[in-house]
């Protein structure tokens, strides 16, 4: 594998904030966590106050980001921390929305946490089904071999398009679920485009809160170690197959999240979410957000998603060619992602302001 | 009383080959065994198969009595094994703290928490600092291990091997590539291990294998050809044939 | 009774188209461990170019030497441009790869539109043979005749020649091979090239019986990465043993159980992976 220069950033990072953290609570520990996490608070009161300030064609732009944020973020916990190429993390996203979609349509089950509730145990059931045949062609250290785990969770995802398209009574066959309400919270509220952009805000941030804990937890340290030299964590006692395993459900679970949410945005689920184009996105995001940064994914899934936007504006229909050609270059010239240049000027500027 | 370590007429081929071949041997607790023999003799292969890095094609392993031939790697660690690499092998983009956390965790309870910071554990980092002081590594706790020297490196190596607590330490050319300063450092800590450690080693640098060891056996071929105190070693016509490389001993493994 | 056996000729034929795209795709692959994801794509162009070409020119054969040189090219430069600088970082060719084929989907798209092409069979070969009460259609006849014999080359080559024994050898280790003094660069790229053609020459062969849309891609990769994980890599006989199995399986499923027909396949599929992950007849991976 390619070094990671900003991990040592990041680990310097979390090194950081880890050691402010109330376990390891020292004078000032209030404080200090305060001016780690200072723009994260600012990037989240920004978003609390965006509906106010933009136009509601920028939210709703906004809302698909975060989506895919969570998609990304959730597909690098296996890509960028444990180093597992998994070319089926759509499958885990579309089939979520399905379930969600499918749930809603043909189950009735419309209260929102319930279903999201079903949603989460059902794709994790689905990683745990496919986890087994996967990680059988994985071998130690995938970064030898890694082609056949590729080709397999890249050949399981188009396998549940095919699925899809043939389950015509319960997903509409290849013209997709559609009909898809926005959520039903149980509570005295109807949610339409502007309050949904604040649910999933929510739904989003926790998430992420969740992710990032996990990835610097025990269990965390033990996926960056199988990365790094899963040999070695085997011979150190650590049961690396164990640990792919159930961070393959875990990944799959919070990528079904998104797709749920993702179903909710657009009303419509269609065959091709589970498939190779959207496996690919994901990579794109974060590739180009940089995998080696937690927060990277967020940073590409709020670009890529953008000039898919303004692609649909301009050139409607060529979208695909624009995909195409963007994940030509970033492959070619930005592989490291643009995350980690980002991050670097940020804490020069930083520095820079309390040198 | 039943060794630590019972080898009995372990083989593994590849192809037609026979890479290691009918081996048996015992380490008893508490001793220091070294392994030693040519290039190519099969050395590292025989601790892969110890190990379970590798399975074998016949024979059986005990370890504290039980039969362990199959168990998978980690397993065995668990047990109470542990290895160093003679290629080393850590987690280079990690920090020299973070290769030691990593390391103690592998045993210890808690390894599978999602929740609290890794980085954050007391107890952990408490045990990590023991650990680098006694390598004389904890200045450099935040340095890269990519960036740091071989020799500084293998120390880590031997470091992480002795992070698991194990009863059975088995060093796999631990002065590989060091300067005799280095070494003579290496041949000292091993030597300052307290009896509650089994050492099983593999060198070929004749200061540290006989700065070692109690027992040796030369491996050639795959197959043990001689077994015995460092004195007997040191007047047996076999070793000194191979090591010499004379012409009886490349005929003799045919 | 009769239906089965016009069934089991489509079935063959259809295993043959997929051993053609499978054999080039296991090539790159398993020679050159680059991985090609645009190959679906690769066979969708070819049925594109060699179908522009019959409809302006009115010849079948031409249009497949166009197809397959036109695809043999695109590999080619794919090799060139992109892959040759990605070696060993296999996910990364991978994104690229399906990015580029999706590119190119689209471009056909662009310039052929949505709807799909049927391609005519050449006349040479159209008909059918009549054996008592059956009716076995000549193309799919002449598909079979030209898949074994491109079979038997292939074969013959893998064990027979220096060339073979070059590739195998590189297979098991690039870097002795490279110091027996055997310009294995130049090796590669011809061998991605012809992998590429291959898939062209595929995409034109079935463009008669398959048909021609500009998504196609996705759904002949996704049989071609079946066949070769069933079959295994390594052996071309194990990529026709994966491509008969793959390509009857489908067939007769889609004649005899049509709601099951696509899980018959998948099922092999993975009933393969978790008992002989390295392929039925393939070099020991796993």
């Amino acid at each position: 594998m390619a070094t990671r220069p900003a991990d040592v950033l990041f680990g310097r990072l979390a090194r950081r904030s880890a050691s402010v953290s109330p376990a390891a609570a020292g004078k000032g520990g209030a404080a200090a966590m305060l001016k780690a996490w200072l723009p994260a608070i600012v990037i989240l009161v920004l978003m609390l106050l965006l509906p106010t300030f933009v136009p509601s064609y920028i939210q709703s732009l906004v809302t698909k980001m975060m989506i895919f944020a969570l998609f990304g973020v959730s597909m690098n916990i296996l890509w960028g921390f444990e180093g597992i190429p998994t070319f089926g993390h759509a499958a885990y996203f579309g089939f979520g929305g399905y379930a969600c979609g499918i749930l809603i349509v043909h189950g009735g089950i419309s209260n929102f946490w319930l279903n999201l509730l079903l949603v989460i145990v059902f794709t994790a059931l689905l990683g745990a089904g496919l986890g087994i045949p996967a990680f059988r062609v994985y071998g130690v250290g995938a970064s030898d071999n890694p082609i056949y785990f590729l080709l397999v969770t890249l050949a399981f995802g188009e396998l549940l398009v095919r699925v899809a398209i043939a389950a015509r009574s319960l997903t509409g066959g290849s013209t997709g679920l559609a009909g898809i309400p926005y959520p039903d919270l149980g509570l005295p509220i109807t949610i339409n485009s502007f309050s949904f952009y604040f649910l999933v805000l929510l739904i989003v941030v926790v998430c992420l809160f969740l992710v990032y804990r996990l990835v610097n937890s025990h269990y965390g340290y033990a996926l960056r170690g199988i990365h790094d030299n899963e040999r070695r964590m085997q011979a150190l006692g650590y049961n690396t197959w164990l640990y792919k395993y159930t961070s393959y459900i875990i990944a799959g679970a919070f990528g079904g999240i998104a797709g749920a949410l993702f179903a909710y945005f657009g009303g419509v689920m269609v065959p091709g979410n589970m498939g190779m184009a959207m496996t690919d996105i994901v990579f794109l995001i974060v590739i180009m957000g940089s995998a080696a940064w937690y927060f990277g994914p967020v940073i590409g899934a709020v670009v890529v998603v953008g000039v898919e936007y303004l692609s649909s504006v301009y050139v409607p229909d060529r979208w695909p060619l624009i995909m195409g050609t963007i994940i030509v270059v970033v492959i070619m010239v930005i592989p490291q992602g643009i995350g980690v240049m980002l991050l670097g000027l940020w804490r020069r500027l930083v520095r820079g302001r309390s040198a | 009383m039943a060794a630590l370590l019972e080898v009995q007429n372990l083989s593994v081929h590849f192809g037609g080959l026979a890479a290691v071949d009918d081996v048996s041997f015992a380490v008893e607790e508490g001793e220091r065994l070294v392994l030693i023999g040519p290039n190519g003799a099969g050395k590292t292969t025989l601790f892969n198969l110890l190990t379970g890095q590798l399975k074998p094609s016949g024979g059986k392993v005990l370890f504290k009595g039980r039969d362990i031939t199959h168990k998978p790697v980690y397993a065995r660690t668990q047990l109470g094994m542990a290895r160093s690499f003679q290629i080393t092998s850590l987690f280079p983009n990690e920090s020299v703290l973070t290769n030691a956390l990593i390391g103690l965790q592998g045993v210890r309870a808690g390894r599978y928490r999602v929740w609290g910071a890794f980085t954050g554990d007391k107890a952990l980092r408490q045990e990590a600092q023991k650990l680098l002081e006694t390598i004389d590594l904890w200045d450099k706790r935040d340095e890269t291990v990519a960036s740091l020297a071989y020799g500084e490196q293998r120390k880590i190596e031997m470091g992480l091997s002795l992070a698991s607590g194990p009863d059975l330490l088995m060093l796999d050319e631990p002065s590989c590539g060091l300067t005799p300063t280095e070494s003579a450092d290496i041949t000292e800590r091993i030597r300052a291990l307290g009896r509650k450690i089994t050492v099983l080693m593999i060198a070929h640098d004749m200061d540290l294998v006989f700065g070692v060891a109690e027992r040796i056996i030369l491996l050639h071929f795959g197959a043990v050809s001689a077994e015995g105190t460092p004195d007997e070693i040191r007047a047996n016509q076999t070793v000194k044939d191979i090591y010499m490389g004379s012409h009886k001993a490349s005929t003799a493994g045919q | 009774m009769s239906t089965f056996t016009i069934t089991t000729l489509n079935g063959v034929s259809y295993a043959f188209i997929l051993f053609l795209l499978a054999a080039g795709f296991s090539l790159t692959f398993g020679v050159m461990g680059v991985l090609n994801l645009s190959h679906g794509a690769l066979y969708m162009m070819g049925a594109y170019f060699g179908l522009a070409i019959v409809s302006k020119l009115d010849t079948f054969w031409l249009g497949v030497v166009v197809a397959a040189i036109g695809t043999g090219l695109v590999g080619l430069g794919i090799y060139f441009f992109f892959l040759r600088h990605l070696y060993g970082k296999v996910p990364e060719q991978a994104v690229l790869t399906i990015g580029l084929s999706y590119a190119f989907a689209n471009v056909v798209l662009w310039i052929w539109g949505p709807f799909a092409k049927m391609g005519m069979t050449p006349s040479l070969f159209t008909g059918v043979v009549r054996v008592g009460d059956l009716a076995f259609p000549i193309y799919r006849l002449a598909i079979v005749g030209i898949g074994l014999a491109l079979l038997v080359v292939l074969w013959w080559m893998q064990d027979k020649t220096r060339v073979g024994a070059i590739i195998r050898a590189g297979m098991d280790n690039k870097e002795m091979t490279r110091s027996l003094g055997i310009n294995y660069g130049l090796v590669s790229t011809l061998v991605f090239l012809f992998g590429a053609a291959l898939a062209g020459f595929a995409g034109i062969l079935g463009a008669p019986i398959l048909g021609a849309y500009p998504s196609m891609g996705d759904a002949l990769l996704l049989l071609t990465l079946m066949v070769v994980v069933v079959g295994g890599t390594g052996y071309i006989q194990g990529t026709m043993l994966g491509a008969l199995i793959i390509g009857l399986l489908d067939t007769y499923g889609k004649a005899y159980v049509p709601q099951a027909a696509l899980f018959t396949s998948y099922v092999i599929f993975i009933v393969v992976l978790l008992v002989r992950p390295s392929g039925l007849i393939g070099r020991k991976v796993f």
